[in-house]
């Protein structure tokens, strides 16, 4: 068994087929820039894209993704047709999102896949779509000022 | 793949490490002769605050010219490091991209103070300023040499000097080969060192500026590297079994079954220090291995809230009239009642809580022979440090504590017993052994928050001055929380602890006043938390303010400003400021409600808040909708880092005031996860306006933490402006307001 990652063939032992797609992130292929938070889908840390739409890594079996294309924080970038970092990862800095930073690969997978989808977000929906992912540090209102810039600049 | 991914994440470390040795070409002193004394007392916390000459042991110039700044704080968001950084740059006249700024092994500093307290700026600006200072002198008297100009004649420039023939020579160019230490003799006297990072601001080059700090890039890229995310190659996995309540003790265990698991290594027991460990080869057959790992306890005291809360009973006390200690006495508490028109008098509680960052603890730890290795996220690596050569009977200087940025600390992170677990188990097994709490451990097995209950009676003259202030609390003790059974009782007796009873007076004139504190014990394990009792103290206090301006018919912020004596001048001036920002006084709309409170945090940041709240009947909740805080923190070394504070502050109160609580049950925490214990999500979260005020000349002041202590009672008097409900106990919940119409 195979799956994709950030466009990479990745064969699956066969003893890891049910662990989480998170925990196979982490601790096989180690990209660790998918977070571990809660382990059961609260607090969006693992977010990760599955063909383009946001999903907790940590609710999702390794089994559960063959022939989908799994994207990381890592493979962010790759999405994006333009140079350098995502349009939403140029924003996080631009902003000064990042407090402590934990959470926020899980808030830019969120946002990446809001705006993918939803060029121009309301403000009520950016706050609807994010509100699965937690931020202990408090970088909310950042959070909603570089979606909106990405927005405004798209 | 596997391996060859594994090592990017250490050969990083490694590689940084190297640097930090090999390139180095003036270091302003020598930090081999680290003052370890092994002794038998517990490890401690490192409380002791830098002076000047710490500075130099922070910081190198490189051959390139550029300087190296082991910055003496630990990261986790709070971006003490880049403060520090503009207050090197602003010295030495250089630019961000010319500094290298490390978080420091214990091996590469001698031991500094724990990042706790919001205390990074207002401790550390100095030995930084001072040292950069020197460095930068040191490097003129050396361009003076070699031109053979005196000091006068060589000014500064960019990155180096100017000399009189308008030529500029640039710090690479004065870097000798071999190390070089400023002697004792050569440094220059405090009165003749000009210290850039002390002129008017308007004269600051960095400081003041919004520097984004260094460590974005790899934190969006996901290449920042947290102690869960560390690995070496041929580590194994452990995992712990936590006891089921305070105080249980280990009986006995029972490890065939784990053993049988194909991968499991070994099962470590320990009876006297009760703990029970697994190592794994392979991390992903760990939580079975815990399930099947048969440990028998005999379970602590059977605890649960009520008795508890009868512990942390003000009333009980006041029955008693049995307080330990007197915080502050003076004129007449019976004349000033005798004096009051109005009078109110309530009790005020507030929850255990915990930290509930969002990284769960972790630590890495290879133990041999002749070194110790740990690799984690801690508040105080030189506690860790300590805390790990006890466990192992080792000198502390055998042990390296390898730091990380932390995912999350809040004072949750003095200790990292994951690491403790990690060494434990590397020593039994001969293995680098990595342990990583999950959820569960994190939200029951560390350190907490303690609950506190005031009363508070007070008055107010016919002209509306405060006739009296008789407040009681009781709590636990914080600072020293952690000190065990009769040490702590004796303690409490012989001191108030400072942080429990942190903000506890209030800031306004009061000629009648007694303020009593006693602090007791509970089974519960106690220790930092945001701001300590800071927090929990204004919610009382100023929500009294609130319900005497109320039975006085005067404005809140009105009456805070009468009351503030001209020493709290700084307060009253943000009390004014945040009423302008907000627009204060405007009409009142149906369901909505808008509070106002103040405190000054460590006698030092003044602080005020004002926050709208609306009630949504539909959906049974309270929320805050727009925050607005004017904050006096002295000379601010980065707005944008300011204002990040005091958004993640007031996020961090929102979420206490209407979301956070502790609870007991069987001895144990009742809460395990983010559904029963849920921080403020985003869609709840207020719009967040900030106004610095900063007077001239004014240091530095605390940031980290400061703004948080008024956004509780702010919150509960905006309730009360929209309800006319006074919600007296945190956290507040719809229900609890509309019991009988909801
Ligand atoms: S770790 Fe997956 S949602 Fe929290
Ligand atoms: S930045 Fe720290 S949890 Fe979000």
């Amino acid at each position: 068994m195979e799956i994709v990652i950030n466009g990479d063939m990745i064969a699956v032992p066969d003893d890891l087929q049910n662990v989480t797609l998170l925990d196979f992130l982490r601790d096989f292929v180690m990209l660790t820039g998918t977070k571990f938070g809660c382990g059961i889908g609260l607090c969006g840390a693992c977010t990760v894209h599955l063909d383009g739409v946001a999903a907790r890594s940590c609710q999702t079996y390794v089994s559960d993704v063959i022939g989908v294309e799994v994207t990381t924080i890592e493979g962010l970038d790759q999405t994006s047709s333009g140079e350098g970092l995502h349009p939403v990862q140029q924003a996080w800095i631009a902003e000064g999102v990042p407090q402590c930073g934990y959470c926020q690969a899980g808030q830019i997978m969120t946002a990446s896949a809001l705006l993918h989808r939803n060029p121009a977000p309301t403000a009520a929906e950016i706050r609807e779509e994010m509100n699965g992912n937690l931020c202990r540090c408090g970088t909310y209102d950042r959070i909603r000022q570089a979606i909106t810039r990405v927005a405004q600049e798209a | 793949m596997e391996s060859s991914t594994k090592m990017k994440s250490i050969s990083r470390r490694r590689f940084l490490k190297k640097t930090g040795w090999v390139a180095a070409g003036i270091t302003v002193a020598s930090f081999g002769a680290v003052p370890v004394v092994r002794d038998k007392i517990p490890a401690l916390p490192t409380f002791g605050a830098p002076n000047d000459k710490d500075g130099l042991t922070w910081i190198q110039i490189l051959v390139d010219g550029r300087v190296r700044f082991y910055c003496p704080r630990m990261e986790m968001g709070q971006g003490a490091a880049l403060g520090l950084t503009q207050v090197v740059a602003e010295e030495l006249n250089i630019e961000q991209t010319d500094i290298e700024c490390i978080l420091p092994d214990t091996n590469q500093t001698p031991p500094f103070q724990m990042t706790v307290g919001s205390q990074s700026i207002a401790n550390f600006f100095d030995p930084v300023s001072w040292a950069a200072a020197q460095l930068r002198e040191a490097l003129r008297a050396v361009a003076a040499e070699k031109t053979g100009l005196s000091t006068e004649q060589i000014l500064d420039g960019r990155s180096g000097f100017k000399l009189p023939d308008g030529t500029t020579i640039g710090y690479a160019a004065l870097v000798p080969a071999a190390d070089f230490i400023i002697a004792d003799n050569r440094l220059i006297e405090n009165d003749k060192l000009k210290r850039y990072a002390l002129r008017p601001t308007t004269d600051h080059q960095t400081i003041g500026q919004s520097w984004l700090h260094h460590d974005l890039t790899a934190i969006v890229t996901g290449q920042m590297a947290y102690a869960r995310d560390i690995s070496l190659p041929d580590m194994a996995f452990g995992a712990v079994v936590q006891p089921p309540s305070f105080g249980a003790r280990f009986v006995a265990a029972n490890s065939t079954g784990a053993t049988a698991i194909p991968g499991v290594l070994g099962v470590e027991i320990d009876e006297a220090a009760g703990f029970v460990g697994v190592v794994a080869s392979t991390p992903f057959i760990l939580s079975e291995a815990l399930e099947v790992l048969d440990v028998e306890w005999q379970t602590g005291p059977d605890l649960g809230q009520e008795q508890i809360d009868a512990l942390l009973d003000v009333e009980r006390l006041r029955a008693e009239d049995d307080f330990t200690h007197t915080l502050d006495q003076s004129g007449d508490l019976e004349v000033g009642q005798q004096s009051a028109l109005h009078r109110s008098s309530g009790r005020y509680d507030t929850p255990f809580a915990a930290h509930a960052a969002i990284e769960p603890r972790s630590g890495l730890a290879w133990v041999r022979a002749d070194k110790v290795e740990v690799w984690c996220g801690t508040q105080d690596p030189f506690f860790v440090q300590k805390r790990v050569a006890k466990i192992l009977d080792r000198e502390a200087e055998d042990v390296v504590v390898h730091t990380h940025r932390i995912g999350g600390g809040f004072g949750g992170r003095v200790m990292c017993q994951a690491s403790e677990a990690a060494a434990r188990l590397s020593a039994k097994f001969n293995l680098p052994v990595r342990v990583q709490w999950d959820r569960a451990a994190e939200f029951q097995n560390n350190y907490f928050q303690p609950g506190f209950s005031h009363f508070i009676d007070a008055g107010v003259s016919e002209d509306g001055f405060i006739t009296h202030w008789d407040h009681d609390v009781v709590s636990s003790s914080i600072l020293t929380g952690l000190a065990p059974g009769l040490i702590g009782k004796a303690i409490d007796l012989a001191t108030p602890d400072q942080g429990t009873t942190r903000g506890i007076r209030p800031p306004y004139e009061m000629a009648n006043k007694r303020i009593r504190h006693s602090a007791i014990r509970t089974p519960v394990p106690i220790n930092a938390w945001r701001g300590l009792g800071a927090a929990p103290n204004a919610f009382a206090i100023e929500s009294m303010m609130d319900e005497l301006a109320f039975k006085s018919g005067i404005d809140p912020l009105q009456f805070r400003l009468k009351n503030l004596p001209a020493s709290s001048a700084r307060l009253a001036e943000v009390v004014r400021k945040v009423g302008d920002i907000s627009n204060w006084g405007q009409a009142r709309i149906e369901d909505t409600g808008r509070g106002l409170a103040c405190a000054v945090y460590k006698d030092e940041t003044a602080v005020a808040v004002v926050a709208d709240l609306t009630i949504d009947h539909a959906a049974k909740t309270l929320r805050v909708t727009k925050v607005w805080c004017a904050q006096d923190c002295g000379l601010v070394l980065n707005p944008h880092q300011v204002e990040s504070q005091i958004m993640g502050n007031v996020t961090w109160g929102c979420s206490m005031t209407l979301n956070e609580q502790i609870t007991f049950a069987e001895g144990r925490v009742e809460q395990d996860n983010f559904h029963s214990y849920e921080p403020l999500r985003h869609g709840s979260s207020p719009e967040v306006h900030v106004a610095l005020l900063a007077p001239p000349g004014t240091p530095p002041a605390p940031v980290g933490e400061s703004a948080l202590p008024p956004v509780p009672a702010a919150i509960a008097n905006a309730v009360f402006a929209a309800t006319g409900h006074r919600c007296r106990r945190l956290p507040i919940r719809y229900e609890d307001i509309f019991a009988e119409t909801g």
